[in-house]
Formats: C-alpha cells, structure tokens, sequence
C-alpha cells in the first residue's frame, strides 16, 4: 500500500505534512459536533444563552438525562419501541436473507433470472422510498396494523433485506463447492448443508449484514413517522418532534439526541471491520 | 478485510459482475426434493419484498390515475392523467424540483471532491490512519434526523458552534436557518457533512484494490506524483467515481429527514425539498394521488438517472 505515496525529494514531508493537516482538519470537523453536543446536553440552563456565548459548563447537570428517564417523558417506551424493532427486524432480515442469498447462489437458475433478481434489488436502492408510504399506509389501515410495531417491522425488513441477499450471495460464492460436496456425499441434504457447512462458514458475512441492517433500523425515520402516531413512536420520531416547539429546548434536545447518536457511534467504532464492508455495498441510508 | 482494509469486490460493482458471471463453478445436480427447497429458501424474502415494496408500488401507480375519497378513504373512479397534469401545472412542485436539482447538482460534487482528498489521504495501515478512518466515517452512521438536530443547535445565532467559531476569526455570522439563502446553504452544510464520508469510504475501498507494481513500476520510469494520480489512478477509479456521483446525487434528490429537523422547508418555501413537498402532501394535507403522481414523476426522474449511469459505469469498467 505504500507503494502509493512515491518517496520523494522535498514533495515528501511537505505531502505528509498536508496530510497530517487534512487528517486534524477532518477529524475536528467530526468530532467537534459532537463534543458540542455533548457539553450542551450537560450544561445548566442559563448558560445557554449567555453573551458572550459559554461553550464549557461552568458545572455538571445530569438533569436532562435523568428527566429522560421520568415516566412523564416517555422515552423509556420509544426506547423500548426501538430496540424492539431494530432487534426483530435485523433477526428477520439476516434470516431471511441469508435463506435467499444461499437459494441464489446454490440453485440452477438460469443467469437471466439471477441477473433480473439481482438487477431489481439494485434499483430498490435507488428509488424513492416516499412512493411506496402511502400505499402501504393505506394496506396497514386495512389490516389494522397501523400504529404497531408489526408495520414498522415489516417495511424495515423490506428495505434492508436486498443488502442482505446481496451480501450473502457473495459470501456464498466464496465457500469451496467441494466441501459442500463432500457434506452431501455424507449423505447431508440442503437444509444441513446450510446448516452446518455454509451458515458457519459465512459468520462474518451474517456480522456484516446485522451491522447493517441495525444500523439502518435504528435510524430510519420516514417510513416510521409514517405508520407511527402514538404508541409505536421509535427514537428518531421522538428526536424529530423538538421541531414543532417555538426555540431550542436546549437541554432535553441535546441529551435525547445524545442517547440516539451514542450507542450508533459506540458501533461503528467498534465494529469497523464489519461496517466497513456493509457501507461500501449497502450505501447507508 | 483484514487490518481493516477493504475490498473492492464488496462495492456494488458485485451486482454487475454476478450478472457477467458466466457460471463457471457448475451447480452440482439436487434431486428434485432439493431444488424444491431451494426454491422455499425464496420464500420468506418474497413476503416481504411482495408485501412491503412490490404491492406499495403497484397500489400507487394505480392511485395516480384515480380520484380519491377522504371520506371513504378509498379511490373512487379514473380520472386518467389529471392528478399528473395537475403536479406539472403546481408551482410549488416546480420550485420544489428546482430546489432539489440545485441541491444535488452542488452537494454531489463537494461531496465526491473533498471526499477523494480525504480518502488519498487516509490509505495505509498505520494504527493512526486507521483510527482516523473509522473516525471519519462516524457521520454517515447516526442518524440523519438527529445530524438535523444537531447541526440545529449548532447553526444557532447566538449560542451556536459555528457563529461562535467565526467570531473566532472576526466573522460575525449570520442568521443561518432565518433566511432563504443561507438555509439553503446550511442544509448544503449538513448533507456535506454527514456524507462526504460515503465518498471518502468507498474511495478508501477502490484505492486500496489497486496493485501496487502499477506504481513502483510508473515510480520508476520517473512519474511525479501528480502525474500517478492523474493518469494511472484517475482512469482506473472512473467506474467506481460514476457510482458515488449515482449513490450521491439520487440520495441528495431524496433528502428529507435532515430537512425536516432543520428548517421543515423553511423560510418560506426556500428548502421545500422535491421529497419534502411530497410528504407534506401525502401525509399532512392527505392529498394522497396527488402524492402518488408526484412520486411516480419523481420515480421515473430517479430510475432514469440510475440506469443510464450504471449503464455507463459499466462501459468504463469494460475498457479495462
């Protein structure tokens, strides 16, 4: 990889330190949004708005996160709401998935079919998702589904479930035929095959796609806002509805942003090596 | 993957090349009971594909063409192409479409510059540029309603970072959110913000995957670095560049969810994005086929876009 930076006379260290420039510059402008963030969300009231303005608090409040958790706040339940739908739908979409991208890999269908199969997930990506709200509006008022986490689950698992298939079919591929081959010459079928050979064999694809999927359930707010009205309320709506009132709630809106946006960074600084892989195919959204 | 680095089969160039693939590993034969159940393996992907996409879309194109009851909630006969007619004659739809167009046609290119910069300067596996990495890509990962919110506060005259940060320099700053032109630029900001990092990252991905003699050997005939870049490095990335223009510029003409918690569209109509003005449509005002046609003229705008330039990128990548 260094091959790609030549070594050169004088260009060198005045290449390196442009780049130890970029690098302070782009991390800071990450970063610092959210150090931001965070010391608003622990900052006593009046310092808000104080002239000249007061970036670091002159003492800790914990107030706004612990009225957080006051039953008269709710968020308890938009957090349970949350991790209820992120978790069912990242089971179901893997799930699912994983099924699919083997079917797709492993079954003699002709390329054309793959092709379109593999066309169609495409575009799914890169159509807007406001077409399909409010049919499906409409489809879960009939069932009686609106306002549940059923509905929100379900339209979850659809968006994310052609990045799974995709990713799966690749890791599928790379399993050696042969050692399938010789599973199902002791006498294994296609369910043990999967089973036991291929699903073991693709953990870090099954990672990759839970990342994924996670990630992006936990953040989805379209489609939520969409179904939800009063009980189904996930994170981001909850986050969303400090736009209706007049001002900045200053407090309360940083600390409830705060704990939508911590565990997602705590994720990906974490889990990189996964995500990494995820983003490139799946383009987040 | 290993050490973090990545690999450029994972880009979606991978949906093009199964479709090249000629199916050189040969299935092996299943007994019928078994192709049956690779066909079940299907199913459950199918449900809700059906359910949640397939159905949605075929509903609303039909709801497009018809006159719609609020009272019976329900479409009550064709009207043909009325609710088309009626988008293309709204002003709204017009300034709003001319929103999104400005929007994208600047975010795409800053976002596909800047992110190209950063990924030249953060490949290698030295522990540092690897914590600069995953510390880069941190915005496209949160949620972009709460990146709203954030960069809410953030943007406020008084209080905020950024005014605060100006004054630092002997800048007094604006009002951003309170007026037309410098919402517009904030939103830019934010969009700028939270997905340059999807350039840089998947920039990190296709320059990674190139082999490394390539240089030494140009290194050798006596190539200046800017000389590697522009006609070694430049020519090979062009595939991969046209697919984050695609990714970019389709995501900037859908935006919603950092418009809704920033400026809600405001002040006035100044940041009523195209997908915006949608929304409020179907879900505000209840103004459902006219939604659906709007969607539909939105659709076709975006698929368009999406096949001729996947198309294209594939022709660069045949070159090679």
């Amino acid at each position: 990889m260094k091959k790609i930076y030549p070594k050169e006379k004088g260009w060198g260290s005045v290449f390196s330190l442009i780049r130890a420039i970029v690098i302070i510059l782009g991390t800071s402008a990450v970063l610092l949004p959210f150090i931001y963030l965070f010391l608003n969300s622990i900052k006593p009231e009046f310092e808000f708005l104080s002239i000249p303005p007061r970036l670091l608090p002159s003492r800790i409040v914990m107030k706004y996160y612990s009225s957080l958790l006051t039953p008269e706040s709710e968020t308890l339940s938009f957090l349970y709401n949350s991790l209820i739908v992120t978790s069912a739908t990242t089971i179901l979409a893997v799930l699912a998935g994983a099924l699919a991208g083997y079917s797709l890999s492993h079954f003699r269908f002709s390329s054309k079919i793959i092709a379109i199969a593999v066309f169609s997930i495409l575009l799914v990506r890169f159509y807007p998702k406001i077409t399909t709200i409010i049919p499906y509006f409409i489809l879960m008022k009939k069932f009686h589904l609106l306002d549940t986490l059923v509905s929100i689950i379900i339209a979850h698992v659809s968006i994310t479930l052609p990045f799974v298939v995709l990713l799966m079919m690749s890791f599928f591929r790379d399993i050696p035929r042969s050692v399938e081959e010789s599973a199902k010459l002791d006498g294994c079928n296609v369910w043990q095959v999967f089973c036991k050979i291929a699903l073991p064999l693709s953990t870090p694809g099954l990672a990759t796609s839970a990342v994924l999927t996670a990630i992006i359930s936990w953040n989805e707010f379209l489609i939520a806002s969409s179904l939800a009205s009063v009980n189904a309320k996930t994170l981001p709506i909850a986050v969303s509805a400090f736009i209706t009132d007049k001002g900045i709630l200053w407090g309360p809106m940083s600390a409830m942003t705060a704990s939508i946006v911590v565990p997602i960074v705590l994720f990906t600084l974490l889990l990189q090596k996964y995500l990494v892989r995820g983003l490139t195919l799946g383009a987040i959204k | 993957m290993e050490n973090g680095q990545v690999e450029i089969s994972t880009c979606p160039f991978f949906a093009m090349s199964v479709y090249r693939d000629k199916r050189k590993v040969k299935s092996s034969k299943f007994k019928q009971s078994e192709s049956i159940l690779l066909v079940l393996f299907l199913l459950p992907t199918f449900f809700f594909i059906v359910i949640a996409q397939f159905y949605p879309l075929l509903y609303s194109v039909y709801i497009s063409f018809t006159k719609w009851s609020l009272v019976k909630w329900k479409p009550i006969g064709f009207i043909g192409l009325f609710n088309y007619q009626q988008v293309l004659q709204d002003t709204l739809f017009k300034h709003a479409a001319k929103i999104s167009l400005l929007f994208a046609c600047i975010a795409t290119p800053v976002e596909l510059i800047i992110g190209f910069l950063l990924a030249y300067m953060v490949i290698g596996e030295r522990k540092i540029i690897r914590i600069t990495r995953s510390i880069l890509i941190i915005p496209m990962t949160i949620a972009p309603v709460a990146v709203g919110t954030m960069w809410r506060m953030l943007l406020n005259t008084r209080a905020g970072l950024v005014n605060y940060l100006l004054q630092g320099i002997g800048i007094t700053g604006p009002n951003w959110l309170a007026t037309p032109l410098t919402a517009f630029l904030s939103i830019l900001m934010v969009d700028i913000w939270q997905w340059t990092p999807f350039a840089m990252i998947i920039f990190v991905a296709a320059l990674s995957s190139l082999p490394p003699d390539l240089f030494s050997a140009a290194q050798i005939d006596g190539a200046s670095r800017w000389q590697i870049l522009r006609y070694i490095i430049s020519p090979l990335i062009a595939p991969i560049t046209i697919l984050v223009i695609l990714f970019r510029f389709i995501d900037s003409i859908l935006v919603i969810d950092i418009i809704y918690t920033t400026t809600y569209g405001g002040p006035g109509f100044s940041t009523n994005v195209i997908t915006f003005h949608i929304y409020k449509q179907a879900l505000k005002y209840f103004n459902v086929t006219y939604a659906a046609a709007a969607s539909w003229i939105l659709q076709i705008f975006c698929l368009s876009v999406a096949i001729v330039l996947l198309a294209y990128s594939g022709k660069l990548q045949e070159k090679f």
